[in-house]
């Protein structure tokens, strides 16, 4: 039977969202997007009891620190962001390695999301006028610098914003979003962007 | 035709090398870049520009700002057409088309305009006395004939094309107005590093500097405000923000403001939004919003020609334009004074300047005769007359005789109102101020600072003063260090003296208190006699205030009659409060996006694609998008589809998706602890790889929700509700985790999103599901009973979840796959499941087959039930406590006589049953006093032949047998039904074991 799970083609999150950035404007512009395909993402939940566990644990698998209340810390394979008060959710920049959740599992409870939310990365000089256009929290660097993540409303769906190190200079965000809305944020990101001029980057993974 | 009759040589912000051209009334005009509309109509002469609302008088312009009753047009034609739009705000475009409102057939021509023949009529309160008999009458007769008399523009009646969009700002310090205070304040803030936004409704900054001829320092002010503007765009911290109307203040310091992104073009660029509707939070906020000049009640008042002084020295100064040649200033106060000097210099001429206080000023004197005009002091406009436009006028002087003066302009001026508005919308009552005779800001909103004009301070060094140190005390206040207070720049002496004149009696004609609701000096008389005293009575009983200026121009002068008549003072009679917003906004700015398809947002489930590529209909089912039915080619109606897809399932096997489910994962120690306090019947004992029905009541004892719930592991569950449920009981057990029980150890994460869910039903579903599970998973009947759940993997190695569950009553599973692979499930299904004729199916069939079986759903759960009228009570644990176990036992809820669930099938088998038909019986009269209960869901079934139904009936099971009457009063029906076992199919649950 190994055979047909070729045949078992994921599908993207973003497929068949966001056609008039993708099919539209390219070149140079002062905003890109960049749908994110494969990611892994699991929401642990942290009993206070277990926290040195898991501390120690994060130190010695992921070279990770237990982020404070509404920022990310960042390791060399994976990144901790705060999910809400004693939450996090652990981000691999690929498929998850099965043996590490179960690993994790065995310390804190752990709910696999890869599939749960999708990713996007919005870049450029515009990027935070774009983002006030649906994100009710103040982007200014002054109160949401680089590292700092929040959860928010955008366009009525729920999502999870972080804001990446700048890009030459330039902001750059991670923005989570519900798979099965990802054509409604995708259809108001077009709305949004479009009066900037945008264009799409697809990295496939 | 010679453009510009009306426009001086030189002077002012318009650019007279780029020529605009526009129509109005279907003629051609020209006017100049930096114009409005009513600039530009002025320059070319046309002062007629609408007719009024009840009386259709001619009207002309009145003001050069937000807040003219009068000039109001409908701007753009077709989809655009936008009624009621101010000329005086309108900036002009190439191109630009506007109509004048309320005339038939012409402006100049209004047959309605006989409507002012019949005034008696027509007064305050006339819609009450006059059409109150026979009440038949109002809504046939009365309201068209009203409607089509009286009115302002058409809204357009095809869709908007533009798009509108939403956004969001912060910043330290708002700043609502650009004129002196608010440069002075925005630059002050700025320079301490603050983060700032200035907002101004203009399309150009300065406020009223742009129309005066000052000096500041000895200089042109219009340098300092160049110098000004300047520096405030060279700092980052700082956004300006023209054509932006801040129209409300909301709680907590939140403003709501409208940007005019696109109105000053044809239409809009592409992507380029409309208007966008901004929500500013301002830490703190200086209201520089200035102030309303106000007009002099007299006979005639309304006559175009008659014109606010503040606004001829606008459209003089600002717009070189001269609204009359033969002018006459008719003021109350000092400030109009300079109005005459400036038409002067322009090159009018002066006939005479009226000022309504008794002491003959030599300076005036002397001021006067330099212009050449006639000083009469203690005079006073009694009457202004004219055709469509103004022609003369009648002065009665001091002395008491009365001249007579020809003149094309009258300017008049009677005090100005700060435009205190936001101080006003969270409740601040306005007070007033004797030396500025204005309601001046009372309680001033936390964090809200009002400066210059907008605080009655009147004079300009004032408002330089008070910009730059509010300013400074609102950002120290913030922590930041302020800027040095800036040197008070050399102003000359400016006088302010005012004694108003609310109105002049004598003349003969309407003397308007309210222009545009027609409201005059007599209806506030009306209004006092017959006892609606208080202004908040006076505003409803006149409409004085109301429609869309909101009575910037006219508020004050009908509280001031009414303090008249009542002999109070102004102050005792009071003001209304104002309300957002404040200028009128369209609805798509506070739509923004969110309009269309994208009212909301839609949900997809992970195998929409699949289900659209293979013909899907779909229904909107709470936020989602389902599959409904998948018609096949020659199907042509629903049922035929319907029909042929329940077959399939109860005879081979059908797949259909269950994704939008609500799916929760819980863990922790306390988890099924949990489970037994927030479900009705017991979970303690609940097997590892297990599955169980649950059901949820909310606190009042009604039913909430059902579903099934899995055990993974020992700590570790799945709960699934109903799909239009899911976010609710998500946030119901939220706060019962948190709020009620915060000491259990538990973990629950909605992953409603994460897994792609397929049901596959019917007696050959085992044999399609063999095909696609590994091997080392066996899948048989004893191996997987009947409510097992396993985690298992398919398609060699991709990890799944396997529960044998039945909504049909068939052998039936549910299989879950990573979502990323939904589409990918159902397309493997589909061709593992071919030799057995697999079929998908939607909504629609899945609910006939729950139907079939007695299953309740969402029609059944409708908050009004209980678990034992769907005959759930057996589910009620006696063993235990749980949410809404003691409100269930309320006598109400447990009365025997409560409709319960049975099942009901036509007598006549050709007749079609309703859900929503009652009950009655056989020989009851269809009253309430008879009913018995109603049909909650029907379905035809294809494996009966005939119509079958569900419902709540007195009586219940009970009555199995017996035959009652379904009585659907909506669509006519009444024929007899017998009632009958729920179940219509396998009531053993044979096949659902096999």
């Amino acid at each position: 039977m190994a055979d047909i799970v070729n045949a078992w083609t994921p599908r993207s999150a973003w497929a068949g969202t966001l056609e008039s950035i993708r099919n539209g404007l390219s070149g140079h512009a002062p905003l890109t997007i960049e749908p994110l395909d494969v990611i892994g993402l699991a929401l642990i939940s942290l009993p206070a009891a277990v926290e040195p566990a898991l501390t120690r644990w994060l130190k010695e698998r992921l070279s990770l620190t237990l982020p404070a209340n509404g920022t990310v810390s960042r390791g060399p394979q994976h990144d901790l962001l705060w999910a809400g008060p004693g939450k996090f959710l652990l981000r691999s920049y690929r498929d998850f390695d099965p043996g590490l959740l179960r690993e994790l599992a065995a310390i804190v409870p752990v709910t696999d999301q890869s599939d749960g939310r999708a990713v996007l990365r919005l870049s450029g000089e515009r990027a935070r006028d774009v983002l006030a256009k649906g994100v009710m929290v103040d982007l200014h660097p002054r109160v949401f610098g680089p590292g700092a993540t929040m959860i928010t409303p955008v366009a009525h769906i729920r999502v999870q914003i972080w804001r990446l190190d700048d890009r030459a200079g330039l902001p750059a965000f991670e923005i989570l979003v519900p798979r099965s809305m990802t054509g409604s944020f995708g259809s108001w990101l077009e709305a949004s962007a479009a009066e900037f001029g945008v264009r799409a980057i697809t990295t496939g993974g | 035709m010679t453009h510009h009759p009306f426009r001086t040589a030189s002077g002012g912000f318009i650019d007279r090398s780029k020529p605009v051209r526009f129509r109005f009334d279907g003629r051609d005009y020209r006017g100049f870049e930096g114009d409005t509309l009513a600039s530009a109509l002025l320059a070319e002469g046309v002062r007629l520009v609408g007719r009024s609302f009840k009386y259709h008088r001619p009207r002309g312009i009145l003001s050069a700002g937000p807040e003219e009753p009068n000039a109001l047009v409908e701007l753009r034609s077709g989809a655009r057409r936008e009624p009621n739009t101010r000329a005086t705000v309108a900036e002009l475009f190439e191109g630009l088309e506007a109509t004048s409102q309320n005339r038939w057939p012409s402006l100049t021509f209004d047959l309605m305009s006989v409507n002012g023949l019949f005034a008696p009529g027509l007064v305050a309160g006339f819609y009450y006395k006059t059409f109150m008999w026979p009440s038949a009458f109002w809504e046939k007769l009365y309201e068209p004939l009203i409607r089509r008399a009286a009115g302002l523009g058409r809204a357009a009646n095809a869709e908007d094309p533009d798009h509108y969009e939403k956004a969001f700002a912060f910043c330290d310090l708002l700043v609502i107005g650009s004129g002196p205070a608010g440069l002075a304040a925005a630059l002050a803030a700025g320079r301490s590093g603050a983060r700032v936004i200035l907002c101004e409704q203009d399309f150009r900054l300065g406020g009223q500097l742009l129309a005066e001829r000052r000096e500041i320092d000895g200089r042109p002010a219009t340098e300092w405000l160049a110098e000004t503007i300047a520096e405030l765009a060279s700092l980052d911290t700082v956004r300006l923000m023209p054509r932006t109307t801040v129209f409300g203040l909301y709680d907590h310091g939140v403003f709501g403001a409208v940007e005019r992104v696109s109105d000053h073009l044809p239409v809009p660029p592409p992507h380029q939004p409309r208007q966008r509707g901004w929500r500013i939070y301002a830490k703190r906020s200086v209201l520089a919003a200035g102030a309303i000049e106000r007009p002099i009640v007299f006979a005639g008042n309304d006559k175009p020609g008659v014109m606010l002084a503040s606004a001829v020295r606008s459209y003089v100064n600002r717009f070189g334009v001269l609204p009359g040649r033969k002018a006459v200033l008719f003021t109350a106060g000092d400030e109009a004074w300079s109005t005459a000097a400036d038409l002067s210099a322009a090159g009018a001429e002066i006939v005479a300047i009226i000022d309504s206080r008794p002491d003959a000023n030599p300076a005036r004197a002397d001021l006067a005769r330099k212009l050449g005009a006639r000083y009469l002091a203690g005079g006073a406009v009694t009457a202004a007359r004219g055709w469509q436009q103004l022609d003369h006028i009648t002065v009665r002087e001091a002395s008491g005789a009365e001249t007579v003066l020809p003149c094309d302009l009258l300017a008049v001026s009677n005090g100005w109102n700060p435009a205190l508005h936001l101080t006003s919308h969270q409740n601040g009552k306005p007070v007033w101020n004797e030396a500025a005779q204005a309601f001046v800001p009372g309680d001033v909103p936390p964090g809200m600072a009002v400066a210059g004009n907008a605080a009655g301070r009147w004079t300009l060094a004032e408002a330089l003063v008070d910009g730059d140190r509010l300013s400074r005390e609102a950002v120290a206040d913030l922590g930041f260090t302020p800027a040095p207070a800036a040197r008070m720049p050399a102003i000359e002496a400016e006088a302010t003296g005012l004694l108003p004149v609310w109105r002049v009696k004598g003349g003969r004609g309407k003397a308007f208190v309210d222009f545009q609701n027609d409201v005059t000096d007599k209806d506030v008389e009306i209004a006092a006699r017959e006892g609606f005293r208080s202004v908040e009575h006076l505003k409803r009983y006149t409409t004085l205030g109301m429609a869309t200026d909101q009575g910037k121009t006219s508020n004050l002068s009908g509280l001031a009659l009414m303090a008249e008549q009542t002999g109070q003072s102004i102050a005792a009679t009071g003001t209304t409060r104002f309300r957002p917003p404040y200028t009128p906004v369209a609805i798509g700015a506070l739509a923004g996006h969110h309009r269309g398809r994208d009212f909301r947002s839609t949900r997809l489930s992970p195998t929409h694609e699949w289900s659209r590529q293979a013909g899907a209909v779909f229904i909107e089912s709470g936020a989602w998008l389902r599959a409904q039915y998948y018609p096949q080619p020659g199907e042509n109606d629903w049922l035929t589809s319907v029909n042929r897809e329940v077959l399939a399932v109860r005879k081979g096997v059908g797949l259909c998706d269950v994704s939008t489910l609500g799916k929760i994962d819980i863990q922790g120690r306390d988890a099924a602890t949990f489970l037994e306090r927030v479900y009705t019947n017991g979970w303690a004992n609940l097997p590892v790889g297990k599955a169980r029905y649950g059901l949820m009541l909310r606190e009042d004892g009604f039913v909430f929700d059902d579903g099934t719930t899995s055990r993974l592991g020992e700590n570790h569950f799945l709960m699934t509700t109903t799909t239009a449920n899911a976010e609710r009981v998500m946030q119901h057990l939220e706060f019962c985790h948190q709020v009620l029980w915060p000491e259990l150890d538990l973990h629950m994460a909605s992953v409603s999103d994460q897994w792609a869910q397929a049901a596959v039903a019917g007696p050959r579903s085992r044999e399609t599901l063999a095909r696609l599970v590994d091997a080392p998973h066996d899948i048989s009947n004893a191996a997987f009973p009947y409510l097992a759940v396993r985690e298992i993997t398919v398609a060699g190695g991709i990890p799944a979840r396997l529960f044998r569950l039945s909504f049909s009553g068939e052998l039936a599973y549910e299989l879950a796959v990573p979502a990323r692979y939904g589409d990918a499930m159902m397309a493997a299904l589909m061709e593992e499941g071919r030799d057995f004729g697999i079929t998908p199916y939607g909504i629609e069939a899945l609910g006939v087959l729950r139907i079939e079986k007695g299953h309740v759903a969402g029609n059944e759960l409708n908050g009004q039930t209980t678990a034992r009228d769907l005959g759930l009570g057996g589910l009620m644990s006696p063993r235990k406590d749980y949410i809404g176990r003691l409100m269930a036992t309320r006598p109400a809820l447990t009365e025997p006589n409560r409709p319960m669930l049975a099942g009901f099938k036509p007598v006549n088998k050709a007749d079609r049953l309703r859900a929503g038909a009652h009950f009655l019986d056989l020989s009851s009269t269809a009253t309430m006093e008879n009913d018995l209960g109603f049909m909650t869901s029907v379905a035809f079934s294809p494996h009966l032949g005939h119509w079958i139904g569900l419902g709540l009936i007195r009586g219940g099971t009970s009555r199995i047998g017996e035959r009652v009457r379904a009585h659907d009063p909506v669509r006519g029906g009444d024929f007899e039904v017998e009632i009958c076992s729920p179940v219509f199919i396998d009531p053993e649950g044979v096949r659902l074991r096999g």
